[in-house]
């Protein structure tokens, strides 16, 4: 899911009261996320520009020479600005927005870009060759033929240089009903399907050191006109890669005056998966840290929480590697890499990415 | 030449209205002069300038030279003042950037009646020959007071005011310079009505006006 | 300690009840205060807002523009070329589509680019503030900086018709960081509205220099990499024009000030009493001074504030037609949204206060003279009138000296403006000697019979003490006015003959891609008579941004040229030797260089020399320009472009018709050409939009003039009712009392206007021949012209009437009262 990511849309000028108030705004005009047609590949990798917002969400845990941890997150959103016809070219009712954040041994570096759609500066299409692409400016991942894999993320800011490949051999995982997903009981839903188990090698460049990494990643891709309902202040996301190579994906929606909406997936290491329901899963947030940020505002976000899937007999603490993972972007969040220990001798310890929105 | 009749005039004041001429009536015939001696305060100079037209009474009745002055406007007091009245004053008066001859000259031009022969008598009576081409800054006290009285007579007036003519001059000069206006006057035919609080300056004249309490006694 | 301050503030207070019963004077000291800072500040603010305007021109709407990328062929930007380089990872470049269009004929500047692309510091939509959807999606919008939507009458949601038909994106008031007085509107949009297909240029953003390298060999070949250096230049370029600014408006504040002299030293005349009383009551003549340099601070700081508002507003008033000057003339981007700061503030305080110091001194000091001799009668005042006026002429002299000194030395645009504050100030100084000898000469001349008319003469010499520093500040006044007139006059015909000469051709085509090739065949069409293709290139010469111009010396311009100066090798030139160039004579004047000089310019291969065979005019150009050959220029600088087509029409009735056919069908937009009168017709309107602020500054002085006289006539009065009572005594009737009154003044005026003619000629000799070729390096005959003295004759004897009516008025209200009084002063 990751609506998370939709920060796009600063454009908006309704964004000014709540920077996620365009996940809620009203769908009226474009077309509604529904059970069919299925998804499809490789049309489905592609935009669907008459949906309002849409995003490929790569994060990643990597490793270097070391074994020292850093963390990756690439996301490339679009979004249109109406519901009317596209006339395109300069006219274009597109626009994309990309974040592009490192979390280095020692810190947390983020850049973030904007361009119009219609002139060719970002897109998501097949290229001359009709390999698949995604890029704004000169950051780019770039596929083979109708696939994002095997792949090549090329990504330079703020002195940082990164060049990887992307690797996965396991199935795409639908989520929800065959990749309908629903996000609350009013209907708002989203078309969305992912890709749990990524291997990542490659190099990274940062002021001027280069190191090699590997690690696996995680790709989030989703379209949706309304996927927030308009008493959900924000979302704790959760992704993880156990030890015994499954993966994990559990998130709530936090709702202003009940029960958050809550769910997951399970997914094997062969990428099999399963849904998780409102009670096969317990999280609670277990302690909340304070984050004074570059500009003086303080935001107490929860980076420590405790995971459980009763059904499953499976317990983790989940705890941020690096507190100080916040994007005061457009539409700020707090994005990092975290850490999962088993706190139960049949679960398997791992690594993931947590995402915090609406504090 | 010159008849009030019950004039009132009164200044208002901090202290409430004062009456300075309260019900005063007096005449002057032509070619006679009068003395109008007083207090300080007592009126005198206000009698003056309501006969000039300086001033307006409250009531009564002022005729000068067989007219009714009742009715007389502004300009018409303008012109009856060219025309037919001088005013002699302590401080002379000469307008400063002009010299003796054209200071001399001045009213008779602008009353249109400028006559060479009486100004050449003027000036020798008064002993100016030698000064007209001067400023009267560069005169003394006495001569600028002569040249005020040759302009106060070349346009030959009906009737001359004189307030305390000779105030500003020492007692030889006084004397002179009062000599020479009550000659003069009467060589010229004209009246004369002057304020003065000296008994000798009065006794040159003909009448002498006691003004007390807004009233005048008159002494032969 | 503090019984002196409670003494000192009784003091005060009683010093300073004066104001509030002689209402009129007070009301003309503020009003000389206020309007000498408020014309002063008001130039100070604009001149202070420009330089923080340029002191931004190496920030392009917001962003760093350190430099720019052209194209090498004037052709602008392909949007593919621009991509390209954006997903190369120049993410610091954005495009900039920039252009001038016309409304009536009125220019008006649009800039466009991409708000997304902006490598602005904050959040790139947060800080533009409009409504970005609307912006960049049909019908778009086109942002006006709201003064001059209201210059254009636009309001939100209206429309603009340009001259070409084209239709302008509804308006909203928004405006951009460094927006200026130009239009804002998307790129994607402008594109499509003015139907182009090329950026201007593209802007870049703050580079390393490893990425300013990597930059540069990953342009393509037909793009170049620019350094933006106005910021520099700009500076540099308009300094003439500020100090210009500043030096009208230090006269206005130096007449204001005359103003407050004369009501400075009234109000001390009439308080002489009081002083004595103070003093008997044993207040010191210092406590007594410090009081009065109290009433100065307070005055001072009374007059700063009102002063202030005064300029900010009147500032507000004539910045938009300066800044449109400066983005004609200079290019420079000036917005209008006033800043006053606290520099600004304290500075107008210290120069009010110091002024209103030197206006004390002189009556003050006259005051302790007198204080030790009481007794003082006319004839000191007559002397001492005679004595000053020999002082002030002595010093006049002495500064008439100094000018003279300094002008034979002369050599930068400060120095030419103090000669000229010293001559204007010297005149002044001399001014009341001369009036004094002129009526002592016409009262010779006068026949005795003429009594009146003698009085009436005789009279000045009543009125001159008290009128004569009102005729100082209308003389300056008008001097100032006939100066520089003359010098606008004279500009203006120049500039008249210049263009008449310089734009000889029928057409001009501004869109530097549009070949004569493409819609001619082979350069022939029976429509056609000639035409003449330059090419240019800009370089840095002599500290200085250079135009060197390729030109073809045969082409009938070139033949034509308006020469300052010119040698022997004129005709090599013409021939197309390429050791002569024909320089602008800014190169001359502004850069010594002499007929015949050799001149060394970078050129691509390296330092080349030539020599000067002749200066031309380039009027309005604030740039050093080289004419050579076109080979020549094509060779040595191979990134020369084409700039400028001319052609020369046939004379068939539809040969315009025709050539615009051409044009449209070669696929040239209309706009993409002008004729010859529109050209002619559009930099007059600039060159007077240019010097309207001129007009106005010297419309204000001599208004203050007026004042100065209307305060000076009624203090006048005032003092000299107790003689008109004595006159009117006489039997003087009121038309008399007007000759006698008005005669001497209008002959006082009459006097000091003459005075001003010759000075006025001075004035603008040293404008024309001096200030002029200092700052701009543009020569021109100087053309005195009658009109505009007439003009303002009729203008000064309009204020003289106005002035007397007042004070006539004001004497009919008060005589009756001084006629009760006559008399009483004398007891």
């Amino acid at each position: 899911m990751r609506y998370a990511r939709l920060l796009i849309i600063a454009l908006i000028s309704h964004a000014v009261a709540d920077d996620y108030q365009l996940l809620r705004a009203d769908p009226s005009g474009y077309p509604r996320a529904v059970p069919n047609p299925a998804i499809e590949f490789p049309t489905d990798h592609l935009p669907h520009p008459d949906f309002r917002i849409e995003w490929w969400y790569l994060t990643a845990n990597l490793t270097d020479a070391d074994g020292e941890s850093w963390g990756l997150q690439w996301t490339l959103f679009r979004q249109a600005m109406t519901p009317n016809a596209d006339p395109g070219g300069w006219a274009s009712k597109q626009v994309w927005m990309a974040h592009a954040a490192l979390s280095t041994p020692t810190g947390h570096r983020y850049a973030e870009r904007f361009a119009r759609g219609g002139i060719g500066q970002a897109g998501v299409a097949l290229n001359d060759t009709g390999d698949f692409n995604a890029w704004l400016d000169d950051w780019q991942w770039t596929g083979t033929a109708g696939s994002l894999f095997p792949g090549t993320l090329d990504l330079a800011f703020d002195a940082i240089n990164l060049d990887i490949t992307l690797n996965s051999t396991t199935p795409w995982v639908l989520q929800g009903e065959a990749g309908y997903h629903q996000k609350s009981d009013l209907g708002q839903a989203s078309h969305y399907y992912s890709q749990p188990h990524i291997q990542i090698d490659g190099e990274l460049t940062v002021d001027g050191e280069t190191f090699t990494v590997s690690g696996p990643g995680w790709l989030d891709r989703e379209w949706s006109s309304q996927p927030l309902a308009p008493n959900q202040p924000g979302w704790d996301w959760f992704s993880l890669h156990l030890n015994d190579g499954s993966a994990l994906m559990v998130y709530q929606l936090r709702n202003d005056n009940g029960e958050p909406w809550i769910n997951g997936t399970w997914v094997d290491a062969d990428g099999r998966s399963q849904s998780l329901e409102r009670g096969a899963i317990e999280l609670t947030a277990e302690s909340f840290t304070t984050l004074t940020l570059p500009t003086g505002e303080q935001k107490t976000l929860p980076l420590d929480w405790t995971l459980r899937l009763p059904d499953r007999n499976h317990s983790w603490r989940i705890t941020a590697l690096r507190p100080d993972s916040w994007l005061s972007t457009l539409f700020p969040y707090w994005e990092g890499p975290v850490v999962a220990q088993s706190q139960n001798p049949a679960t398997p310890g791992g690594m993931g990415y947590l995402e915090l929105t609406g504090y | 030449m010159l008849e009030l009749t019950d004039v009132h005039k009164h200044f208002q004041q901090a202290d409430g209205a004062v009456r300075v001429l309260d019900g005063l009536s007096t005449s002057l015939a032509p070619g006679r002069s009068a003395a109008l001696l007083g207090e300080s305060g007592s009126g005198k100079s206000t009698l003056l300038h309501l006969i000039a037209g300086l001033d307006s009474a409250d009531s009564g009745r002022i005729v000068l030279d067989g007219t009714d002055t009742s009715a007389f406007k502004d300009a018409d007091w303008a012109a009856w003042r060219r025309d037919k009245l001088s005013l002699i004053f302590q401080n002379y008066h000469l307008v400063p950037t002009l010299t003796v001859a054209d200071n001399l000259a001045l009213q008779a031009r602008l009353a249109g009646r400028f006559d060479g022969d009486f100004y050449d008598h003027l000036v020798a009576r008064l002993g100016l020959s030698d000064l007209l081409k001067r400023l009267p800054h560069q005169l003394s006290g006495g001569q600028q007071q002569r040249v005020a009285i040759g302009r106060a007579l070349l346009h030959r007036p009906a009737l001359v005011l004189a307030d305390e003519p000779t105030g500003n001059l020492d007692e030889r000069s006084s004397a002179a310079v009062m000599a020479l206006l009550t000659e003069l006057v009467r060589e010229a035919g004209a009246s004369l009505l002057m304020v003065t609080h000296s008994p000798a300056m009065a006794a040159h004249l003909d009448e002498r006006w006691q003004l007390t309490n807004g009233r005048l006694e008159t002494a032969a | 300690m503090r019984r002196l301050l409670s003494v000192l503030t009784r003091v005060l207070l009683t010093l300073l009840s004066h104001y509030r019963r002689h209402i009129a004077q007070t009301l003309f000291l503020a009003i000389g205060l206020v309007t000498g800072v408020g014309l002063w500040s008001a130039v100070q603010i604009i001149n202070d807002h420009a330089r923080a305007s340029y002191s931004e021109a190496d920030q392009l709407l917001g962003a760093q523009a350190s430099h720019w990328v052209r194209a090498r062929d004037g052709a602008g930007i392909d949007p593919a070329d621009y991509i390209a380089l954006r997903r190369d990872g120049f993410t610091q470049l954005y495009p900039i589509l920039e252009t001038r269009l016309a409304v009536n004929d009125e220019p008006l500047w649009l800039i466009a680019t991409d708000l997304l692309a902006l490598p602005r510091s904050e959040s790139p939509l947060g800080a533009s503030g409009g409504d970005w959807p609307s912006l960049v999606q049909p019908p778009y919008q086109t942002w006006y900086p709201p003064d001059l939507a209201a210059d254009f009458g636009i309001g939100p949601g209206d429309t603009l018709m340009l001259d070409d038909g084209r239709q302008l994106p509804p308006a909203a008031l928004q405006q951009q960081p460094q927006q200026g007085r130009r239009l804002f509107m998307d790129i994607g949009a402008a594109l499509a509205v003015l139907q182009r297909d090329h950026f201007s240029y593209l802007g870049v953003g703050e580079l390393s220099s490893a990425e300013t390298d990597r930059l540069r060999r990953a342009l393509p070949n037909h793009l170049q990499l620019v350094d933006n250096r106005q910021r520099l230049d700009l500076t540099q370029l308009t300094a003439s024009l500020h100090s210009h600014l500043t030096a009208m408006s230090l006269l206005a504040f130096a007449v204001g000030l005359f103003i407050v002299f004369n009501a400075v030293r009234f109000a001390l005349h009439l308080r002489r009493p009081t002083l004595h009383t103070l003093r008997e009551l044993g207040a010191s003549s210092r406590m007594l001074s410090v009081a009065v340099l109290l009433e100065a601070l307070v005055w001072s700081a009374l007059g700063t504030l009102g002063g202030l508002a005064a300029g900010r507003a009147l500032a507000t008033l004539l910045l938009p037609p300066v800044a449109s000057s400066l983005q004609s003339l200079y290019g420079a981007v000036v917005g209008t949204d006033i800043q006053l700061g606290w520099a600004r503030i304290l500075l107008a305080w210290g120069i009010t206060l110091v002024g209103l110091l030197l206006a004390l001194a002189w009556p003050l000091w006259r005051e302790a003279q007198q204080n030790i001799r009481q007794a003082r009668s006319a004839s000191d005042d007559w002397a001492a009138d005679r004595q000053a006026r020999r002082w002030l002429a002595l010093f006049g002299l002495l500064l008439a000296v100094a000018a003279l000194m300094l002008h034979s030395r002369m050599s930068t645009v400060t120095q030419g403006f103090v000669v000229l504050g010293l001559s204007l100030f010297a005149a002044a100084f001399v001014l009341p000697v001369w009036l004094a000898s002129a009526l002592r000469l016409v009262e010779r001349c006068l026949p005795e019979p003429a009594w009146k008319l003698r009085w009436a003469l005789r009279d000045a010499w009543a009125q001159l003490p008290q009128v004569r520093v009102a005729m100082m500040a209308l003389l300056l006044a008008l001097t100032a006015n006939l100066g520089v007139e003359t010098l606008v006059g004279s500009f203006r015909s120049a500039l008249t003959i210049w263009l008449d000469q310089r734009l000889a051709a029928d057409l001009y085509i501004q869109d530097d891609s549009l070949r004569l090739a493409a819609f001619t065949d082979h350069g022939a069409a029976p429509w056609l008579v000639a035409s003449h293709q330059r090419n240019g290139v800009q370089i840095r010469w002599s500290g200085r941004p250079t135009l060197i111009r390729g030109l073809n010396t045969n082409a009938p311009d070139s033949r034509a040229l308006p020469l300052a100066d010119a040698n022997e090798h004129l005709q090599d030139w013409f021939d197309g030797d390429n050791d002569w160039v024909l320089a602008n004579e800014q190169v001359h004047h502004l850069a010594g260089v002499e007929l015949g000089d050799r001149v060394q310019v970078d050129t691509a291969q390296g330092p080349q020399a030539f020599r000067i065979a002749g200066f031309f005019h380039d009027y309005g150009s604030p740039y050093f320009q080289l004419y050579l050959p076109y080979a020549t220029v094509e060779r040595l600088w191979p990134n020369a472009s084409p700039e400028g087509l001319a052609l020369w029409l046939s004379d068939a009735p539809d040969a315009e018709q025709q050539a615009e056919s051409a044009l449209l069908a070669a696929g040239a937009q209309p706009g993409d050409w002008l004729n010859q009168n529109t050209i002619k017709r559009v930099s007059l309107r600039i060159f007077d939009r240019t010097f309207a602020i001129t007009t106005a500054m010297n419309g204000l002085t001599l208004s203050v003039a007026g004042i100065a006289l209307l305060a000076a006539l009624l203090a006048l009065h005032q003092q000299r009712l107790s003689h008109y009572a004595h006159w009117r005594a006489l039997g003087v009737r009121y038309r008399e009392w007007l000759l006698i009154v008005a005669l001497p003044l209008a002959l006082l005026v009459a006097l000091t206007g003459l005075a001003a003619l010759p000075l006025g000629a001075l004035l603008s000799s040293l404008l024309v021949h001096d200030l002029n070729v200092h700052a701009f390096g543009w020569t021109m005959p100087l053309q005195w012209q009658w009109p505009p003295a007439l003009r303002l004759a009729a203008l000064t004897a309009a204020v003289l009437g106005l002035t007397l009516l007042i004070s006539l008025w004001q004497v009919r209200r008060r005589l009756p009262l001084a006629l009760k009084q006559l008399g009483e002063d004398d007891a």
